[in-house]
C-alpha cells in the first residue's frame, strides 16, 4: 500500500472503472462509493452535496444532497453553436439551469443527479465534446489566448494546443462502457502508454498563450507554450514550467510559484517535447504526498537543470535558449472587435463565468437566442467570459439586436473593477469552500466601487479576484487585490500581483473581515492616488510600498 | 378487598401473601394502576381467560372475533369480562387462532367483525371467509349465532364483512338469536347495546349449564388493557421533523413522544389510535358560512357543551359521509345538493366525497340548519391510527411516528386532514396528545428469530420497518433482512434515508431495493420492482422468508399481485394457480399485510 491512498485506488481501479457502474444501479443513495468518487473526476465527475442545506438535511434523516458537477472539456476554450445549444439543454434539463464558464475555458455544470448523469455525459458526447480529463491526475483542459490580435496566428497556436490534447487524452475505455455503454472488446486490454495504470501523481495544466496578450495566466501553468513571432508570424514557443496556485492554509510547504522558462522549440515539437515532461513528472512526481505532488514542487526538489538534463537524456537533443517574450495585459477586451480576416467578435462579460436566467438579464436564453443564428463559434475565455466570435459584418445587427434584448451588453455600463473580477465557485457545491466566493463577491465589488469612484479611481483597471479557499481556482495570487477565503466571511488579502500576471502578490492582512477589508483598502486608494508614479498600475504601487503596508501603519488600519 | 385474600380463596401461599401485601399495601393509585397494567400485559389476556375455562365444564357461548384495528377486539374483550362478571363462562378466541373447520362443532357463537380493505374482512379472519364461501363448508344447522359488524360509514362497503358472514352463516343452515348491529365508527353505544342483548339471552337461554367463574381470583389482573380509546393516554410531544426534503410533494414528518409513566409497551408492528381535535379556524369556517354561534348550547352524549367545542371535539368535520351529505341536504333545506347527490352513481359518489370536506359542502351549499340539527347530522370524531416507527428496546419511554399530511384541494381551497395536520404542524412540540395503543399482532417479526423478512413499503409504510430494524439492532439480533420501498423522489423522499444506509452498511440490512416514481422517464413502483426481483424473491422464500407490507391498499393490492406473478413465473404455471402459493403463504402466516 502506497503512503497515499489515493494512489492505490488509482492502480486497483481497472484504468479508471473501479465500482462506477454499480454505484450508479444503488438506487438508495444518491452518491457513488467513496473509492469510485476519485475515479469519476477522471471522467469529468465530481461528487458534491449543496451544502447550504447539509445542517438541514442531517436533521430530517436525509444523506447530503448529493449531485454531480461535470465538466466537458473544450480544448482551447472554442466549440460551435451547435454544441452551445446541446449544452444549453444539458444545463436545463438535468443541471441546475445554469452553464458555468470557467477559469480554464471549459464548461460545468452543478447539480446533475446520479439518475441523470449518464444521460448527460451522453448528451455532451453527442454534441463531440467530452469530458473525459476534464479532472483527474491527467494533462486537463488545454488552453489557448481566446482571441489575439491576429486571426491566423491564433489558428496555428490552436491547432498545436488541440493536437497537444489530443495525444494526452487518456486510452482507457472504461469511459465508453460506463457512460456511453460501449461494449469492452475483451481482447484489448487497456494500456496507457504515457500514463500508466496510476496515472499521474497530480493534475497537470498546460496553457498556449499569445503575447501580448496573457489571458490564460500562462505562468499559473505546469506547462506553458508561449508563441514567439516574427515578422512572418509564428515561429515556435518559449516553454515555460513549474507554475501552480494550491496551497494549504497553515502549511508553509505549499505556496503558489510562477512558471519558469525552459528553453525554446519550434511547432513541430510541442507533441515530442511535452511528452516528454509529462513522462518526467510521472516518473517523479513525489507520489507519497498529494500535497507536494505537483509538477512545480518536483522541480523546486530538483532544480530547472536537472529537468533540462532528464529532458535531454529522453529527447536526444538539448532545448535552444528560451527566446524573451512580452505580456501587456490579461483582461479581455470588451465589446465588437475585427481581426484582420475582416471577421467580427463580440466579447461579453459574464460574471463569474455563470451564465443563467435572473433579474439582472437573460444570459442563458440571449446565447441560447445567438447561437440559433450564429454561424461562427464561440470562444471561451480564461476569465470566465465568453467571445462571440467570427461574426460576419452582414449578421452583426441580428447579433446585436438579441444581445441588448437578454441584457448581455453589461460590459458597456459596469465599472472597470467589476469587468476585471473574478471569482471561484466556491459554495454552496465546492466540497473544499471556506467561504464564500461567486456569491460574494459581486456585492463586495459594489462596495470597494464607491470607494474608487470617491478616490477618482474608477477609471482605473484593477484586477480583483477571490477564491473560497486557498487551492486558487481563480488564480488570485495572480490578482492586484487577492482575497482568499479562510472562514465564513474571513479573507486573507493578498495585494500587488503584476497586472500582466507576471509576478505573484504577497499576504497583507491575515483573517480579515469585510469591514477590516474595505477600510483598509480604502487607505490604499487615497495612498495611491496620492503617492503613484506616472502611469503606474496599483499592483506595482502596491508591490513598491509592500514595506509600508505590511509592517507599518496599515497593519493596524 | 386486599386484606381478604388468603391462601384458600388466592392462588397465592401464605409467604407470597405477606409479600404481596406488604408492598401493594404502599402502592398509590397510579401506581397500583401501573402494576396492574403491567402484569396484564405480562401474563396476557389469553392466560388469564383460559383460567376461567378451566373452571367451568364448558363454555355457555363461545365469542368469536376478528380484527385488525383491534376495536373488535376490545369489544370483545368486554363482552368476556361481562360474562365473567355475572359468572358465566364464555369462550374467548380471535379468529387467527380458529380453525374454520372447527365450526360444526359450535352450537352458540357470537361473531365480532370489522371490515377493512375495500369492504374486506380482517386479515385474521380471511381464512374463514374463504372456508365459508367453498364447497367444502360444512352445514351448521346446530349453530345459534349473531353478529356484531364493525365499520365505517365513509367507506363505501359499509361493514360489508359483518354482512356477508351473516347471509353466508344462515346460507349453511345456522340461525341468528338476533338481528345483526352494523355500527359506525362510534361503535360504543350500538355495540354496547348488542352486548347486553346478548348476556340477557345467554343468561335467559343457556346459562344453566355452566358454572359460575370465580372472578375474584382474577380481579387483581384486569383482563382490559389499560389506556384505551376511551381513556387514552396523554402524551407529550418531544419532536416534530418535517423528513421529505425541502422541495419534496410530500409532507411527512416524524414525531418522537414521550410515554413516560404510561406503561404502554408497543411492539415493532403495532399502531397507536390518536385523538385528533378539529382545527378551530375550520370551527369557525363552518360557523360562519352557516351563520351560527359557537356559544350556543348544544347536546352531545348526554352532557350540554357550547357549539364550537360539540364541532371541535367530538364530530368529524373532515371526512365525509353518505349519510351526512343526505342528513344535512334533507335537514338544511338544500335540494339542489340533494338531487345532485342523488343522481349520482357509486363512484360520483366517492368522488365527490373524497374530494371535500364538511366545511366546503357549507360553502358550496350555504343553508340555514339551527346547531343541534348540525351536530347531530354529523358523525362523532374518531381516532386515526399510525403505526410506530420506533423500537422500544431502543427508545426505552418513548414512541416515534411518521406522519404525512394528507391534503386535498379539489375546491381549490387547500384542505387538511385533521389528524395528519395536528400531529405535523399543529400540537407542536411540548403538546399533549391523547392516544392508545393499537396493537397489530399479525404485523410482529416472526416468532422464528432466523427467519428472513421482506419488508415493502411505499411512503409512511415504512414506519414499522424503522421499528423492525431498531429493535433488530437492540437486540443484536440477526436476521435476514431486505428493504424495498418507493417514493416520488430519492433526492427528497426516502424516509429516514441515513438510518437505512447505515443498516446497510454495518450489515444489519442484507439489501436494499428501491423505486422512484418520478426520478426516471418510466415511472416505477414497487410493485415493478418485484417483477425484477422474482428469482431472489423466491430464494428468500424458499429459506422461510416472511413477506411484510405496508402503506396505501392499492400499492398492497400491486405488491400482491406481482409476488403471484412472480410465483407463476418462478414455478412455470398461471397467475391463476399461484394463488394457491399465496394462500398458502397466508396459512402459514408469512406474508403479513397492513394497509390503509
Ligand atoms: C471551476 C473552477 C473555478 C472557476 O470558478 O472557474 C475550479 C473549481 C474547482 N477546483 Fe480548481 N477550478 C478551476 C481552476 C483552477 C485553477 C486555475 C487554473 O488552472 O488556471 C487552479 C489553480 C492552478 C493550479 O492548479 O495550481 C485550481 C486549483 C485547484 C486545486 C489546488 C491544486 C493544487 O495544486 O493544490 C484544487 C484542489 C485539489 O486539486 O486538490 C481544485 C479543485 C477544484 C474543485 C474541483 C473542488 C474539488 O476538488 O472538489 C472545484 C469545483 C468547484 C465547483 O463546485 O465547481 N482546484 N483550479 C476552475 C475550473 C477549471 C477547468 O475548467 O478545468
Ligand atoms: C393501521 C393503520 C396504520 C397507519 N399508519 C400510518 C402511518 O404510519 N403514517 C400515516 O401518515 N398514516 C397512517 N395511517 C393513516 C392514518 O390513520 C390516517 O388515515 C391519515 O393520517 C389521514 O388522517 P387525517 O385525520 O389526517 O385525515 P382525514 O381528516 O381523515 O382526511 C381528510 C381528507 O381526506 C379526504 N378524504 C376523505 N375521505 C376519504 C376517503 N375515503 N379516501 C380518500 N380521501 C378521503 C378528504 O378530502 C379530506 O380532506 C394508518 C392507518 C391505519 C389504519
Ligand atoms: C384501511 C381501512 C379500511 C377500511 N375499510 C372499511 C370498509 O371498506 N368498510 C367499512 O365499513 N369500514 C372500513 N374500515 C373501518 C373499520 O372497519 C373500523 O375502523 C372498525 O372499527 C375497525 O375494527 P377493528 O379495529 O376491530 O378492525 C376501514 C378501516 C381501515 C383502517
Ligand atoms: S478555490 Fe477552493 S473554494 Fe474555490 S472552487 Fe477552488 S477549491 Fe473550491
Amino acid at each position: 500500500m502506497s503512503a497515499n491512498p489515493v494512489e492505490d485506488i488509482k492502480a486497483e481501479s481497472n484504468f479508471l472503472r473501479g465500482t462506477i457502474r454499480q454505484g450508479l444501479a444503488d438506487g438508495a443513495t444518491g452518491s457513488l462509493a467513496d473509492d469510485d468518487t476519485q475515479l469519476t473526476k477522471f471522467h469529468g465527475i465530481y461528487q458534491q452535496d449543496d451544502r447550504d442545506v447539509r445542517e438541514q438535511r442531517r436533521r430530517q434523516m436525509l444523506e447530503p444532497e448529493h449531485s454531480f458537477m461535470i465538466r466537458a472539456r473544450v480544448p482551447g476554450g472554442i466549440c460551435t453553436p451547435a454544441q452551445w445549444l446541446a449544452l444549453d439543454n444539458i444545463a436545463t434539463r438535468w443541471a441546475n439551469g445554469s452553464l458555468r464558464l470557467t477559469t480554464r475555458q471549459a464548461f460545468q455544470f452543478h447539480g446533475v443527479l446520479k439518475h441523470e448523469l449518464k444521460d448527460s455525459i451522453r448528451a455532451i458526447n453527442d454534441s463531440l465534446l467530452d469530458t473525459i480529463a476534464a479532472c483527474g491526475d491527467v494533462n486537463r483542459n488545454v488552453m489557448c489566448t481566446a482571441l489575439p490580435e491576429r486571426s491566423d496566428v491564433h489558428a496555428q497556436v490552436f491547432a498545436d494546443a488541440a493536437a497537444f490534447s489530443d495525444h494526452l487524452t487518456p486510452n482507457t475505455t472504461a469511459y465508453h462502457e460506463i457512460w456511453l455503454d460501449k461494449e469492452k472488446v475483451a481482447a484489448t486490454a487497456d494500456h496507457e502508454p504515457i500514463y500508466g495504470n496510476r496515472y499521474l501523481p497530480r493534475k497537470f495544466k498546460t496553457a498556449f498563450a499569445v503575447p501580448p496578450v496573457n489571458d490564460v495566466d500562462v505562468l499559473a501553468h505546469d506547462l506553458g507554450f508561449i508563441a514567439i513571432e516574427d515578422k512572418d508570424g509564428l515561429v515556435g514557443y518559449t516553454v515555460t514550467v513549474g507554475g501552480g496556485m494550491g496551497v494549504t492554509h497553515g502549511d508553509p510547504a505549499t505556496y503558489p510559484l510562477l512558471a519558469r522558462p525552459l528553453g525554446f522549440i519550434i511547432p513541430d515539437q510541442v507533441v515530442e517535447v511535452g511528452e516528454a515532461i509529462v513522462r518526467i513528472q510521472r516518473d517523479f512526481g513525489d507520489r507519497s504526498e498529494r500535497k507536494h505532488a505537483r509538477f512545480k514542487y518536483t522541480i523546486e526538489d530538483r532544480g530547472l537543470d536537472w529537468l533540462r538534463g532528464e529532458l535531454k537524456q529522453r529527447l536526444g537533443y538539448a532545448l535552444e535558449p528560451a527566446r524573451p517574450y512580452h505580456f501587456t495585459s490579461r483582461g479581455d477586451e470588451y465589446g465588437w472587435r475585427q481581426t484582420d480576416d475582416g471577421n467580427w467578435h463580440l466579447a461579453l462579460f459574464i460574471q463569474n463565468g455563470r451564465i443563467a436566467d435572473g433579474p439582472s438579464g437573460t444570459q442563458l436564453s440571449g446565447l441560447r437566442a445567438i447561437s440559433q443564428v450564429h454561424k461562427g463559434e464561440f470562444r471561451l475565455t480564461a476569465n470566465q467570459n465568453v467571445i462571440i466570435a467570427g461574426i460576419s459584418a452582414a449578421k452583426k445587427p441580428e447579433i446585436n439586436k438579441l444581445v441588448r434584448e437578454h441584457g448581455l451588453d453589461a460590459h458597456e455600463k459596469l465599472s472597470r473593477l467589476r469587468l476585471h473580477s473574478m471569482a471561484c465557485v466556491a459554495l454552496p457545491t465546492c466540497s473544499l469552500a471556506m467561504a464564500e466566493a461567486e456569491r460574494y463577491l459581486p456585492e463586495l465589488v459594489s462596495e470597494i466601487e464607491i470607494q474608487t469612484e470617491n478616490h477618482g479611481l474608477a477609471q482605473e483597471d484593477i484586477n480583483i479576484r477571490m477564491t473560497g479557499c486557498p487551492n486558487g481556482c481563480a488564480r488570485p495570487y495572480l490578482a492586484e487585490i487577492g482575497l482568499v477565503g479562510k472562514a465564513p466571511g474571513r479573507y486573507n488579502l493578498h495585494l500587488g500581483a503584476a497586472h500582466n500576471g507576471t509576478r505573484l502578490n504577497y499576504l497583507a492582512r491575515e483573517n480579515a473581515n469585510s469591514g477590516e477589508i474595505l477600510a483598509l483598502l480604502n487607505e490604499l486608494f487615497a495612498r495611491f492616488r496620492k503617492q503613484r508614479e506616472t502611469s503606474e498600475t496599483f499592483g506595482d504601487f502596491l508591490t513598491r510600498s509592500q514595506a509600508e503596508i505590511t509592517e507599518g501603519v496599515l497593519s493596524h488600519a | 378487598m386486599l386484606s381478604a385474600l388468603g391462601a384458600d380463596n388466592s392462588p397465592f401461599n401464605e409467604e407470597q401473601l405477606r409479600l404481596l401485601k406488604r408492598s401493594i399495601g404502599t402502592l398509590n393509585q397510579s401506581q397500583s394502576q401501573w402494576l396492574s397494567g403491567y402484569l396484564a400485559g405480562r401474563l396476557g389476556d389469553a392466560a388469564a381467560l383460559t383460567g376461567v375455562e378451566a373452571l367451568g365444564t364448558g363454555p355457555a357461548l363461545t365469542i368469536l372475533y376478528g380484527s385488525d384495528t383491534g376495536n373488535g377486539e376490545l369489544m370483545a374483550q368486554e363482552l368476556s369480562g361481562q360474562f365473567e362478571q355475572a359468572g358465566i363462562t364464555a369462550r374467548l378466541e380471535s379468529l387467527d387462532h380458529f380453525r374454520p373447520a372447527g365450526l360444526k362443532k359450535l352450537e352458540r357463537a357470537v361473531f365480532i367483525i370489522s371490515t377493512h380493505g375495500e369492504g374486506d374482512p380482517p386479515e385474521e379472519a380471511v381464512e374463514l371467509f374463504e372456508y365459508l364461501s367453498s364447497e367444502r363448508a360444512a352445514r351448521l344447522t346446530t349453530l345459534s349465532y349473531r353478529v356484531l359488524a364493525l365499520g365505517d360509514r365513509s367507506y363505501e362497503h359499509f361493514c360489508a364483512s359483518g354482512r356477508e358472514l351473516d347471509e353466508r352463516l344462515q346460507v349453511l343452515g345456522a340461525r341468528p338469536f338476533g338481528a345483526r348491529v352494523e355500527c359506525d365508527v362510534d361503535y360504543e353505544t350500538d355495540a354496547g347495546n348488542w352486548s347486553s342483548e346478548v348476556i340477557a339471552h345467554v343468561k335467559e337461554h343457556w346459562a344453566e349449564g355452566s358454572q359460575p367463574a370465580v372472578a375474584t381470583r382474577l380481579s387483581l389482573v384486569p383482563s382490559k388493557p389499560r389506556w384505551t380509546r376511551h381513556e387514552p393516554f396523554q402524551a407529550e410531544i418531544l419532536k416534530v421533523q418535517k423528513i421529505t426534503g425541502a422541495d419534496s410533494g410530500k409532507d411527512i414528518c416524524h414525531l418522537e413522544l414521550s410515554l413516560e409513566g404510561s406503561g404502554l409497551d408497543y411492539h415493532p408492528g403495532d399502531a397507536l389510535g390518536v385523538w385528533a381535535p378539529n382545527d378551530p379556524d375550520t370551527v369557525d369556517e363552518i360557523l360562519d358560512s352557516l351563520v351560527l354561534a359557537g356559544a350556543t348550547m348544544v347536546e352531545v352524549d348526554d352532557s350540554r357543551i357550547s357549539l364550537s367545542e360539540a364541532l371541535g371535539d367530538y364530530r368529524e368535520l373532515t371526512r365525509l359521509s353518505v349519510e351526512t351529505i343526505e342528513a344535512y341536504a334533507r335537514t338544511g333545506g338544500q335540494a339542489e345538493l340533494g338531487e345532485l347527490f342523488q343522481a349520482f352513481d357509486p363512484e360520483q359518489r366517492r368522488e365527490f366525497i373524497e374530494q371535500r370536506q364538511f366545511v366546503d359542502l357549507v360553502q358550496e351549499f350555504p343553508s340555514e340548519i339551527e346547531a343541534q340539527a348540525l351536530v347531530d347530522i354529523l358523525r362523532p370524531l374518531a381516532p386515526r391510527s399510525y403505526s410506530v416507527s420506533s423500537s422500544r428496546t431502543l427508545v426505552d419511554e418513548e414512541v416515534h411516528l411518521t406522519v404525512a399530511t394528507l391534503y386535498s384541494d379539489a375546491t381549490g381551497r387547500q384542505r387538511s386532514g385533521v389528524a395528519s395536520q395536528f400531529l405535523n404542524h399543529r400540537i407542536g412540540v411540548g403538546g399533549l396528545v391523547r392516544l392508545f395503543h393499537d396493537p397489530n399482532r399479525r404485523f410482529h417479526l416472526p416468532e422464528d428469530p432466523t427467519s428472513p423478512i421482506v419488508m415493502i413499503a411505499a411512503g409512511t409504510g415504512i414506519a414499522p420497518f424503522r421499528a423492525f430494524m431498531q429493535e433488530l439492532e437492540s437486540t443484536g439480533a440477526s436476521r435476514q433482512s431486505w428493504l424495498i420501498f418507493g417514493n416520488p423522489h430519492l433526492r427528497t423522499d426516502f424516509l429516514y434515508q441515513r438510518d437505512w444506509l447505515r443498516w446497510r452498511e454495518t450489515g444489519l440490512l442484507d439489501r436494499i431495493d428501491t423505486a422512484w416514481s418520478r426520478d426516471g422517464a418510466d415511472k416505477q413502483y414497487v410493485q415493478h420492482l418485484i417483477s425484477d426481483q422474482t428469482e431472489r424473491l423466491e430464494r428468500w422464500l424458499q429459506r422461510g422468508a416472511h413477506i411484510y407490507i405496508c402503506g396505501g391498499l392499492a400499492m398492497g393490492r400491486a405488491v400482491q399481485d406481482a409476488i403471484q406473478q412472480a410465483t407463476a413465473a418462478q414455478g412455470g404455471i398461471s397467475f391463476e394457480e399461484a394463488e394457491s402459493a399465496l394462500t398458502e403463504l397466508r396459512r402459514s402466516k408469512r406474508i403479513h399485510k397492513d394497509l390503509y
